[in-house]
C-alpha cells in the first residue's frame, strides 16, 4: 500500500523470512498406491530425498557503501549536533534483523550504532575478520570479506556508552516512504528503509568555566553477534558507583602482591588471587562504594599487605549523582577525575597486563560502518536565528566593537563609509566608499545605468564636501584585476576583439542605414540581432517575393497557355501531301488500294554526289578544320583574355594573339580582379 | 511542374511565420551572441560578485557584527562598473573602445537577462524581461557554520498559507535565488532576483532527524521531550505542559537512559509506551522537525530603526557648505 507524498510509515521491525546463514531444505515424499494386484507402499514407490543447500548472504563485517543511504550527522562535518541523535539509514529493510543474537529475544537487532567520543575507544582498520571479535568469541559461518574494521573498547566504556540489552531493540526500526518524495526517499529504490539510531547525544564538551569546546565523535555501526552479554542488562540506577576506584585499588593491591612475591615477604597466594579475580570481573555494581572493596579485601585471607583506600576516592571522585535528569558539569568534571585516576592506574597495568585485562577487559566488535564528525557549541539553530540582529547593511549594530586606537566608523545616510585613502601623490586623505551592497533601493532603469567607462579614473567622483567617492572606481578596478588574473578570459577577450571587428563594422553600417533596413525587414527589427541578419534578410526577401512576385520576378506564367495557331489552307489531304512533298493527286481520291499503289510508285529523290564522295578524306578534313575554327572562336568569345592566357593552352587550344579580343576588361574580369584585391585587403587588416 | 513550385512558395510564407524565432535572448548556454559564451559566463559571475574581496563588499567589519543579518539592495551601477573594468582589459586602442562603445548596450542587455538565469534548474523557464532590482542578505552567525546546507526560500507575496507555505521552485510566487554561498565559514551571502516580501531560512533537512529539545543553562545541560499521541502524531500539549525531562545514564555524557525515558512516557496517555515501548513508537516520539525562521514585514519598521548612519546628513551639509 502506497503512502501519500510527504508521509511515511514506521514499522517496529521487518523480519526476513530466513536469517542469514547456510540452510538446507529437505524434500521427501511418501507415495502409496493400490492396484488390483495389491497395494504398494512407500518402500515400493520409493522417492529419493531431495536436499537443497541454500546460503543466505548478508553483510556481517563490512556494510557495502551502496547499502548506506545516509548518515547523520554528515561525515567529517562540524556542527552543533548536540540535540540530535546520530542515525544511519540502510537500504536493505531487513538488515538489522537478519542475524540472531545468542541470548537475546528473537528478532533483536544485531546492529547497534554507538557513539564514541574521542579517546574512549580505539578503531583498528583492516584487521583479519577473525581478530575483529573478542578472543574467545567465534562467529560461525563464512565471512564475506577477509579484512574488516574493529572497535576495541573496554568494559567500562561499554557500560557507559553502549546501549543496554533493553535498548538495542528500540534503536532500530523500519520506515516506508513515498517513492515520489525525493526529500524523504533520498535515492532508495523501493521506499523501504531500515534506520538505526544511536542512544547517545553528541554533546560538546565543557570547560570548567562553562564554555563549550568542540568534541570529535566517532559513530560506529557495530555487530553485536556473540557479545550481546557484554552489554549492560539494564541501565544503572542513578546511584553513583565507585567501580573504577575499586578497580584501581585492586590494581594497587595486585602490584603490591607482585612486589611481595618478588621480594618474598608476605607470601602471595596465587590461588587466592585468582579467586578474587573470578569474583571481580563480572561483579555487579557495589551498592555501597566503600564497603565493596573492603569486603573483598577481607575475603583474601592472609593478605596482610592489602590496603583499601577507597575512602579517599569516595570523597574525591565519587559525588553521588542525583536522580535528576540533569547531569551537572561539575559532576562531570569530578567523574573525569575518576577517569584521570584510571589513567594514573595505567602504570600499574603495565606491571601486570593480565590482571589489567581481567579487571577492565577489552572487547572487540566488528565495525560495519564508521564515520566521524565534530560537535561544536551547544546552541540550537532556533535560538541563534531568533536572536539575530536583523537590520539593513551599513548599520553598525547595538554593541559597537572595541574602538581602541581607531576613529569611530563614519557611515552616512547614503550608506557610504569614510575610509583612509592614500592618493597617488602620497597624500593621506579620507574618501568615501560604498560597496555593491547598499541600504537603499537602487534605480535600475536604463537611464540610471552607468555609462561605459574605459578607465577607473573616469568613475572617480568628487562630491561637494571635497572628498572623493571612490566606490565605482574601485568596482572598475576589481573587475579589471580579477579579469587580468584569468589568462583564459584575457585570451577570450582578444579573440572576441579580433573576430568581431567586422561585426562591429557591419552594425555601424546597419545603424547608419536604419531606415533602409527597416523598410526591408520591418520596423520591429532588433539591431542586436546581427548574427542572424543574413538568414533574416534571405527570409524576408523570399517573403517579399512570394507576396508580390510581379514586382520582383515578373508575372508568373499562367497555369495553362494556348498553343500556336496552325495555318490550314485547303483540304487536309492536300496539306498533308504538300508537307510530304508529294503531288496532291496521290492522296486525293476515295479508293484506298489505288492510293497505296500510287504511293508505292512515288520516286524518292537521292543525291548521287554525296553518296559518291562520302568516305574520301578530302571532305572530312575540310569539315574538321572548319569545325575547329568555329569551336575556338566560340570559346574565345566567351572567355576573358586572362582566362585564355592561364587556362586555354596546349594543342587543343592553339591560342594566338589574333584570338584575343581587343576589348578592355569585361564584367567577369572586373569581378575576378575585385575579389583578389578584397582578399589581400582582408589579410592586411588582420 | 510550375504549379508545384508556386505551391512551395505560397507555403513558404506560412512556414516563415512559424520558423522565425522570437527574441534574441533565447540562446543556449554555450551559444555566442553579443559576446562569446565563456566571456558571458565570466561577466555574469562578476556581476554576482563572485571573487570580489569581502572587504569590498563590506567595507568595515563593524558593519557586519557577530550574530547579525544585514539586508541590502544591489547597486547596479557598481556591478556595471565591475563589468566595465573587465571589458577594459580587452581594449587596446581607441578603435577598440569605439567598437566596445557600440556593443556595450547589447552586452549589458544580455548580462541583465543572463544573470537572472544563473541558478536556473534544468527544465525551468528562462526569466526574461527588463532588469529589476536585486536584493539579498549577509548572515554572519554560528548558525551558518554549525548547520551546513541551510535552505533559503524567498517569496514575492506573503503566502496565504502562512509560514508553512510550500511552493514549487518555478512557482511565480517564488523568487529565484541568484547566489547562495558561504563566503567564510560563518558568513552566508544570498542574492535574490527581486525584492522578497517573505524570506524563509530553514534548518537543513537531511532526511528525518531524531532528537530532543536541548537546553543549556550555564553549568548544566538538560533535554526535554515533548510527547506525541501515537495515533495522531500531534503533541499531547503544544505549550509544553506534558514535557518529559530526558533521563541520562549516570556517569556518561549524553547517553540517553531509554529505560527510564520509557517509564516516563508510560505515565502519559496515548504515547504507546504504557503497553511497552517498541522501536517504531520510540522513533515516533523522537522525530524532530527543522526550525524555520521567517523574515517578513509584520509591520513596516521605521527606516531609522533598521539603518542608523553614524553621521547625519544635515551635519555633513552644514560642514560642507559652512551654513
Amino acid at each position: 500500500m502506497a503512502v501519500g507524498e510527504g508521509k511515511f510509515k514506521l514499522y517496529t521491525k521487518i523480519t526476513p523470512p530466513l536469517e542469514a546463514g547456510d540452510w538446507r531444505f529437505e524434500a521427501s515424499q511418501n507415495l502409496s498406491a493400490s492396484t488390483p494386484q495389491g497395494s504398494l507402499d512407500e518402500d515400493d514407490l520409493r522417492i529419493d530425498q531431495e536436499q537443497i543447500n541454500v546460503r543466505i548472504r548478508s553483510p556481517r563485517y563490512v556494510l557495502p557503501p551502496d547499502q548506506v543511504l545516509s548518515t547523520y550527522p554528515p561525515a567529517n562535518s562540524f556542527g552543533s549536533y548536540g540535540s540530535r541523535l546520530p542515525q544511519v539509514v540502510i537500504k536493505r529493510r531487513t538488515l538489522p534483523w537478519e542475524r540472531r543474537l545468542d541470548g537475546a529475544p528473537q528478532n533483536t537487532p544485531w546492529l547497534a550504532l554507538v557513539l564514541i567520543a574521542e579517546g574512549e575507544a580505539r578503531l583498528d582498520t583492516a584487521v583479519d575478520v577473525a581478530d575483529c571479535v573478542t578472543p574467545g568469541v567465534v562467529l560461525d559461518g563464512v565471512a564475506e570479506v577477509a579484512k574488516g574494521n574493529r572497535l576495541v573498547v573496554r568494559k567500562s566504556i561499554i557500560d557507559k556508552v553502549f546501549p543496554t540489552r533493553n535498548d538495542v531493540d528500540l534503536l532500530a526500526h523500519a520506515r516506508e516512504v513515498d517513492i515520489h518524495d525525493t526529500e524523504l526517499m533520498m535515492g532508495d529504490d523501493d521506499g523501504f528503509l531500515a534506520v538505526v539510531i544511536s542512544n547517545r547525544l553528541p554533546v560538546p564538551g565543557k570547560t570548567r568555566s562553562g564554555e563549550s569546546v568542540p568534541v570529535k565523535y566517532l559513530a560506529c555501526l557495530v555487530n553485536l553477534e556473540g557479545q550481546y552479554n557484554a552489554l549492560l542488562e539494564r541501565s544503572p540506577d542513578p546511584v553513583f558507583s565507585t567501580r573504577f576506584v575499586t578497580e584501581r585499588l585492586a590494581f594497587t593491591e595486585h602490584a603490591a602482591q607482585d612486589d611481595h612475591r618478588v621480594m618474598g615477604t608476605a607470601g602471595a597466594r596465587q590461588a587466592d588471587f585468582n579467586l578474587a579475580e573470578g569474583a571481580f570481573a563480572p561483579a555487579p555494581l557495589a551498592s555501597t562504594p566503600a564497603a565493596g572493596p573492603a569486603s573483598r579485601a577481607e575475603a583474601m585471607t592472609g593478605s596482610a599487605s592489602f590496603k583499601v583506600k577507597s575512602g579517599v576516592a569516595a570523597k574525591d571522585g565519587a559525588t553521588p549523582h542525583k536522580a535528576t535528569s540533569q547531569w551537572s558539569t561539575q559532576d562531570l568534571a569530578k567523574a573525569t577525575s575518576t577517569d584521570i585516576s584510571l589513567q594514573m592506574a595505567a602504570d600499574f597495568r603495565i606491571v601486570d597486563m593480565i590482571d589489567a585485562r581481567l579487571l577492565d577487559p577489552e572487547y572487540r566488535f566488528p565495525v560495519l560502518l564508521h564515520w566521524s564528525f565534530t560537535t561544536t557549541g551547544n546552541t540550537t539553530f532556533r535560538s541563534l536565528m531568533e536572536n539575530l540582529d536583523s537590520r539593513l547593511l551599513g548599520d553598525v549594530g547595538n554593541t559597537p566593537s572595541d574602538l581602541s586606537g581607531r576613529l569611530p566608523l563614519e557611515v552616512v545616510e547614503s550608506g557610504h563609509v569614510g575610509l583612509n585613502h592614500k592618493t597617488r601623490e602620497g597624500d593621506e586623505v579620507r574618501s568615501w566608499y560604498r560597496g555593491p551592497l547598499v541600504p537603499h533601493p537602487t534605480l535600475t532603469s536604463t537611464a540610471n545605468r552607468l555609462d561605459l567607462a574605459h578607465s577607473s579614473d573616469q568613475l572617480r567622483i568628487v562630491i561637494p564636501d571635497g572628498r572623493e567617492d571612490l566606490s565605482l572606481a574601485t568596482g572598475f578596478e576589481i573587475g579589471r584585476l580579477l579579469t587580468l588574473s584569468q589568462p583564459s578570459i584575457i585570451a577570450s577577450l582578444m579573440r572576441w576583439r579580433q573576430g568581431h571587428y567586422h561585426a562591429a563594422r557591419l552594425k555601424s553600417m546597419l545603424v547608419a542605414n536604419r531606415p533602409l533596413w527597416e523598410s526591408i525587414l520591418g520596423a520591429g527589427f532588433e539591431f542586436n540581432d546581427l548574427h542572424r541578419l543574413g538568414p533574416l534578410v534571405g527570409r524576408y526577401l523570399v517573403d517579399a517575393i512570394v507576396k508580390q512576385p510581379e514586382l520582383l520576378l515578373g508575372e508568373p506564367r499562367p497555369k495553362v497557355s494556348p498553343g500556336r495557331p496552325l495555318e490550314f489552307d485547303g483540304r487536309a489531304p492536300d496539306v498533308l501531301a504538300t508537307g510530304l512533298g508529294l503531288s496532291a493527286d496521290i492522296l486525293r481520291g476515295g479508293d484506298l488500294n489505288l492510293m497505296l499503289d500510287n504511293l508505292r510508285k512515288v520516286q524518292i529523290p537521292m543525291d548521287d554526289l554525296i553518296i559518291d564522295q562520302v568516305g574520301t578524306i578530302g571532305v572530312r578534313e575540310a569539315l574538321e578544320a572548319d569545325l575547329n575554327t568555329q569551336r575556338i572562336d566560340l570559346v574565345s568569345n566567351v572567355l576573358s583574355n586572362k582566362m585564355l592566357d592561364d587556362v586555354l593552352t596546349g594543342p587543343a587550344f592553339p591560342v594566338t594573339e589574333t584570338i584575343k579580343l581587343d576589348v578592355s576588361l569585361d564584367a567577369l574580369d572586373r569581378i575576378l580582379v575585385d575579389s583578389i584585391r578584397a582578399r589581400q585587403l582582408d589579410e592586411d587588416e588582420l | 511542374m510550375i504549379n508545384n513550385k508556386i505551391d512551395i512558395l505560397n507555403h513558404l510564407a506560412a512556414e516563415l511565420k512559424t520558423t522565425v524565432k522570437p527574441a534574441f535572448t533565447e540562446f543556449q548556454k554555450d551559444q555566442d551572441t553579443a559576446m562569446p559564451a565563456e566571456l558571458r559566463n565570466w561577466l555574469v559571475r562578476l556581476r554576482l560578485l563572485e571573487g570580489v574581496p569581502f572587504a569590498n563588499l563590506v567595507a568595515d567589519s563593524e558593519l557586519l557584527p557577530q550574530e547579525s543579518i544585514r539586508w541590502f539592495y544591489l547597486d547596479r551601477r557598481w556591478t556595471d562598473a565591475i563589468v566595465q573594468g573587465a571589458l577594459s582589459v580587452g581594449t587596446v586602442n581607441s578603435d577598440d573602445r569605439i567598437q566596445l562603445e557600440a556593443q556595450y548596450a547589447a552586452i549589458r542587455a544580455e548580462l541583465d537577462t543572463e544573470e537572472r538565469n544563473v541558478r536556473r534548474r534544468e527544465g525551468d523557464k528562462r526569466k526574461m524581461g527588463a532588469p529589476g532590482p536585486i536584493s539579498g542578505f549577509l548572515l554572519r552567525s554560528a548558525a551558518v557554520s554549525g548547520w551546513p546546507g541551510l535552505h533559503v526560500r524567498a517569496f514575492n507575496v506573503d503566502p496565504e498559507e502562512g509560514d508553512d507555505a510550500r511552493y514549487e521552485e518555478d512557482d511565480p510566487r517564488r523568487i529565484r535565488l541568484l547566489r547562495l554561498e558561504r563566503l567564510a565559514p560563518a558568513v552566508l551571502l544570498c542574492l535574490f532576483d527581486g525584492i522578497p516580501k517573505v524570506v524563509h531560512i530553514e534548518e537543513p533537512r537531511q532526511g528525518i532527524q531524531f532528537g530532543f529539545m536541548h537546553e543549556d543553562s550555564g553549568s548544566s545541560r538538560s533535554a526535554k521531550l515533548r510527547p506525541r499521541n501515537k495515533t495522531t502524531f500531534e503533541y499531547l500539549d503544544e505549550s509544553g505542559g506534558q514535557d518529559i525531562d530526558v533521563p541520562f545514564r549516570v556517569g556518561s555524557s549524553g547517553v540517553v537512559d531509554i529505560r527510564r525515558l520509557s517509564d516516563a512516557l508510560a505515565t502519559k496517555p496515548n504515547t504507546g509506551a504504557a503497553d511497552g515501548l517498541d522501536s517504531a513508537e520510540y522513533a515516533l516520539q523522537l522525530i524532530r522537525f527543522p526550525w524555520r525562521q521567517v523574515y517578513g514585514e509584520v509591520e513596516s519598521p521605521r527606516f531609522e530603526t533598521v539603518f542608523r548612519a553614524t553621521i547625519e546628513y544635515e551635519k555633513v551639509v552644514e560642514a560642507t557648505f559652512k551654513l
